[in-house]
């Protein structure tokens, strides 16, 4: 109940800042400096903001129900969700508030993008253009065997993070499962290592990238681990989530013959979970497969890192042959791993 | 045998929530005995049998199973009641994917140790008692079957079979045969009163007909908002106690 009162007021009065501050944009258009003043436009956005709780309440408190706002519409409780006034939706605030919400966005959204067709249309850029397509289409294989190694490279990179990742993500997966963490002890390393892979996942492989490629040198190396800790965070959620939705029934039947804990796991919730286990696994390595691609563009070797390296010679036909090779590539895996999630179901 | 081997005295459960589903219990269950405990739904019959077994924890009060308070035991002593104690249940709670074999075997888990067990090490004692006990239930031919490919009857008699494999020396079942259909009912409780006379274990059972009570029981408790509000005789239930325990409304229904 007070979760929903704070996320539609939070909701309302942030979309309501925004719109102010894109007002005072427009209004004052403030230098390039005034832009960068953060403190001082923070205060302002939080004042706006407090300003548009005090109105999102207001309207919400009103008995009439056009007057609600979207952040009512849209977090409100199911039973309220559950009745309700055939409106037309210009009738309502709730219209109006995302209506001129899309549009503002929009605008603005046309202005942060420097969007021009005048440079889309530009002659020289045009040509340009053509010139690289011309290339990306007429490959040079003479490159090819080279740009094969260089795949298969990258294929064993989303294989090794795959499979070093499985152990951790296993083992993990079970501390990260609600169902199976109780008591107050067990909660607390729940929620810790649940922070803790909610942190890592989100950084982005690439950045884990990045990192490894500063500590343990350029290379397949940096990127197989920044694969790994990506997707032993991404495995572990995966895993624990169907972890949380095996039936007690069979844990009840095994921990009534005397079980201990870890044969519970291992006879009652590992045969329920393996299968989803695998398939999220193939899964994975074929996402791993597309994503060494783009690691190896900033130094995790493979096929990426080739493809950087002509890129920025600007020779596009030897591109386009990588490219070809990679969309082949990306292709089958997605194509077989499909295959095989089918087969596992 | 004079002495109870299990003794149930002043039982109360509170579950978190606040509900209380045991309000002061007490009985008593001597060696060999088919006791049936019925009530309504919510009157607490499930409750009893988890305390007992300990898959919930007792609020307060004892339970003395062969002479010892295991009321408030924790871990390992735990798992040694368990050993001793059998338990079926209602929706029959084997390992979906595993075979007929594979399941009764996880019986002996208890006695085999977490390791041996992972790697599917069972003793040549403990596979040749599985397939006494599926012989005892009937379902041999079955054993490498998917469980999930089976009957609730059958899979009740699998059940049945685990719970053997146990050793144990009293079986718990919380209406066992409320999701079978009444034909494979009678034969699934005929199995259970097989196993309490050929092997001598003592059986304590949730019901839900009357008609079954009479048939199997050898003494009856019933319980009605967490409390016993009725001991005897299966034969002594009469109309009246037939009302209090099931209340005014109440009809009674025969299955066959
Ligand atoms: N895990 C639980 N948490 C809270 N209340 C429960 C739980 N299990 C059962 N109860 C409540 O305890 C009472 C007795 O339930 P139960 O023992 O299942 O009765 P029965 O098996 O006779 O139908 C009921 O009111 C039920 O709602
Ligand atoms: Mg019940």
């Amino acid at each position: 109940m007070k979760a929903y009162l704070f996320r539609r007021t939070f909701f309302d009065s942030f979309i309501f800042a925004y719109l102010v501050m894109v007002l005072l944009v427009v209004v004052a258009s403030p230098s390039p400096e005034e832009m960068l003043l953060l403190e001082r436009n923070s205060i302002l956005f939080t004042v706006a903001m407090f300003i548009g709780a005090v109105i999102s309440s207001g309207l919400n408190k009103a008995s009439n129900e056009k007057l609600h706002t979207l952040g009512e519409s849209l977090f409100q409780p199911q039973y309220k969700k559950a009745t309700k006034n055939e409106v037309s939706w210009y009738k309502t605030m709730a219209g109006w508030q995302l209506t001129v919400f899309l549009c503002v966005t929009f605008v603005v959204g046309i202005r942060v993008t420097k969007f021009s067709l005048l440079e889309l249309l530009n002659e020289d850029g045009f040509a340009g253009a053509v010139r690289l397509f011309k290339g990306l289409f007429s490959p040079n294989f003479e490159i090819l065997p080279k740009a094969v190694l260089n795949i298969i490279e990258t294929i064993f990179m989303a294989f090794i993070a795959t499979i070093l990742a499985i152990p951790f993500a296993f083992v993990l997966s079970f501390f990260c499962a609600r169902n199976i963490m109780k008591g107050p002890v067990a909660y607390a390393i729940y929620m810790s290592l649940r922070t803790l892979l909610n942190f890592t996942r989100a950084i982005e492989a690439i950045i884990w990238a990045i990192i490894f490629s500063v500590w343990v040198g350029i290379g397949p190396f940096a990127g197989m681990l920044a694969l790994m800790i990506h997707s032993i965070a991404s495995l572990a959620k995966q895993y624990s989530e169907m972890v949380e939705t095996v039936s007690d029934g069979p844990i009840e039947g095994i921990q009534s013959t005397g079980a201990t804990k870890l044969q519970t796991v291992w006879f009652a919730i590992v045969p329920q979970v393996i299968l989803p286990y695998i398939s999220f696994t193939v899964y994975r390595w074929d996402i791993n497969v597309r994503m060494a691609t783009i690691i190896g563009l900033v130094g995790g070797g493979g096929i990426g890192t080739m493809l950087i390296q002509y890129q920025g010679q600007a020779m596009w036909p030897e591109v386009g042959c990588i490219i070809l090779v990679i969309a082949i590539v990306v292709w089958a895996m997605d194509q077989a791993s499909a295959v095989i999630r089918e087969a596992l179901k | 045998m004079s002495n109870p081997i299990l003794s149930v005295k002043n039982l109360v459960k509170t579950y978190p929530n606040g509900v209380q589903a045991l309000k002061g219990v007490s009985f008593d269950v001597k060696q060999g005995e088919f006791l049936v405990v019925i009530g309504l739904s919510g009157s607490g019959k499930s409750t009893l049998l988890r305390c007992i077994n300990r898959l919930h924890d007792p609020t307060s009060g004892e339970i003395f199973f062969e002479g010892s308070d295991i009321a408030q035991v924790q871990g390992e002593e735990v798992r040694s009641l368990r050993k001793k104690v059998g338990m079926i249940f209602q929706h029959f709670n084997l390992v979906p994917r595993h075979t007929v074999l594979s399941n009764v075997l996880m019986g002996s888990l208890g006695r085999v140790g977490s390791f041996k067990s992972i790697f599917g090490f069972f003793s040549p004692k403990d596979k040749t008692d599985a397939h006494k006990y599926l012989k005892l239930v009937g379902i041999a031919d079955k054993e490498k079957i998917r469980v999930d490919q089976l009957s609730g009857g059958q899979q009740q008699r699998v059940a049945i079979a685990r719970a053997l494999a146990q050793g144990p020396s009293i079986l718990l079942a919380d209406e066992p045969v409320a999701s079978l259909d009444p034909a494979t009912c009678h034969t699934v409780m005929d199995y259970l009163k097989k196993v309490n006379k050929e092997l001598g274990i003592t059986i304590v059972c949730n019901l839900h007909f009357l008609s079954l009570v009479r048939q199997y029981a050898t003494r009856v408790i019933a319980l009605k908002g967490g409390k016993v509000v009725y001991e005897g005789s299966p034969q002594d239930i009469t109309e009246e106690w037939f009302e209090k325990i099931y209340g005014q409304d109440a009809k009674e229904v025969h299955i066959n």
